[in-house]
């Protein structure tokens, strides 16, 4: 009961203190004339979640995109994911990606994880981004729809050398609700993946979910938010088999360097989940205690 | 196997989209980049209809015509010309701008 108390005094405390900072930020944000400020893409800026934007015809851009996962039910786990990644925009309605993906694993201790500390060179992704309804002047509504085929001969969670494929498929949607200045983002997913294991075995599971954000533009180049979303585990690709749920949260933050060159960071904490036939607080069997995004991009 | 031809069918959409663009006559727009300007800086064209902006750069260095709500960017050379095709646009306000040069904007309006 006790942790239970502290632990919520600690949510207590940070909420308060976003809310500060947020409110902080608003106000600033006021007095500076929005009118003035360039458009800004809005694909970034949500942190996880992914803006509709899809760049420029003929932008080209690489980025480096890094996802950490930390935190199991006991022992010490931490894991990366980097995509190295080359984006570019072929026309006004479609916009392409692909890069390798590396990925690094130290854990230590975990209940049905073996020890392991490695960097590898993880496996190798595309993506396929068609803008399905662009925001006007009059219409603050913007759809992306996306399909990203991934190949890994590296598990994403345990570090085992596997053979998996992936196929996320998500809708990306933003509205801009003060011009220039305040951006509501949501995300729907579905991400079927099959896996093979070293050994042969073969796991088919999904995950299916979605997101909130709300950004808000406090300087031409600076971009501060928060997201929250709602993901649900199946062992199976048809959604039949479902085994558990998370909610994550937490802030996000854009930063514009130059014209050409940007980074963005997010950081979501599971602040509530369950696992079906386990009655433990959290679920940290298919998720994580804690994520962090970091991505810087440059243009050309 | 219900994944294939979903991305088909969303490659056919979207090449038919801007075939279908390309395919209209065009409204062209002239526009000048002058002393860090754009003259004029205020345009109009009819909705529904591609647009072809043709900038003429008259300074000593390059400029980028860029625009996030027209979705096109593109380096100008030192007097020179750039042609630049929009595809079918919806009414509304579309702002463009130098991205070399902050105060350099202009706007196109489609009605």
């Amino acid at each position: 009961m006790k942790a239970m108390r502290n632990r919520a005094g600690q949510w207590h405390s940070l909420a308060v203190l976003i809310s500060l900072v947020l409110l902080g930020c608003a106000r600033s944000a006021r007095a500076e004339d929005a009118s003035s400020w360039r458009e800004i893409e809005t694909k970034y800026i949500f942190g996880f979640t992914t803006g509709s934007g899809i760049g420029l015809e003929g932008e080209k851009e690489f980025t480096v995109d890094t996802i950490g996962r930390f935190g199991k039910r006991d022992g010490h786990y931490a894991a990366t994911e980097t995509k190295y990644e080359f984006e570019f925009t072929p026309s006004q309605f479609i916009q392409i990606e692909f890069g390798a993906l590396g990925s690094t694993h130290n854990i230590g201790g975990v209940t049905d994880l073996d020890d392991r500390s490695q960097v590898a060179l993880g496996g190798a992704f595309a993506e396929l981004r068609y803008l399905a309804i662009e925001r006007t002047s009059n219409n603050p509504l913007s759809v992306t729809l996306a399909v990203e085929p991934t190949v890994r001969r590296i598990d994403e969670t345990s570090g085992e050398r596997v053979r998996n494929f992936e196929f996320e498929t998500t809708v990306n949607a933003d509205l801009e609700l003060m011009k220039n200045r305040l951006f509501a983002g949501f995300n729907l997913l579905y991400e079927p993946e099959v896996t093979q294991s070293a050994i042969g075995d073969t796991q088919r599971e999904a995950k299916f979910g979605g997101s909130a954000a709300l950004s808000l533009r406090i300087a031409s180049n600076v971009v501060v938010g928060g997201e929250v979303w709602y993901l649900r585990h199946y062992d199976a690709a048809n959604l039949t088999a479902f085994t558990g749920d998370a909610v994550m949260l937490g802030p996000s933050l854009y930063i514009q360097f130059t014209p050409k060159m940007f980074m963005t960071a997010a950081w979501n904490a599971q602040v509530w989940g369950r696992e079906v036939g386990n009655p433990v607080a959290l679920n940290l069997a298919e998720f994580q205690r804690h994520r962090a995004k970091l991505k810087f991009a440059w243009e050309f | 196997m219900m994944k294939k031809p979903a991305l088909a069918a969303l490659c056919a959409i979207a090449i038919l989209q801007v075939s279908t663009s390309q395919a209209q006559q065009a409204t062209e727009v002239q526009l000048t980049y002058s002393k860090g300007q754009f003259q004029p800086s205020q345009v109009r064209a009819p909705a529904d209809k591609p647009v072809t902006f043709r900038v003429k750069n008259l300074d000593a260095k390059a400029m980028e015509f860029e625009s996030t709500s027209l979705r096109v960017e593109k380096v100008v050379a030192a007097n020179s010309e750039g042609v630049i095709n929009v595809r079918a646009l919806k009414p509304g306000r579309y702002e463009f701008y130098d991205d070399f040069n902050d105060k350099a904007r202009g706007a196109l309006t489609v009605q």
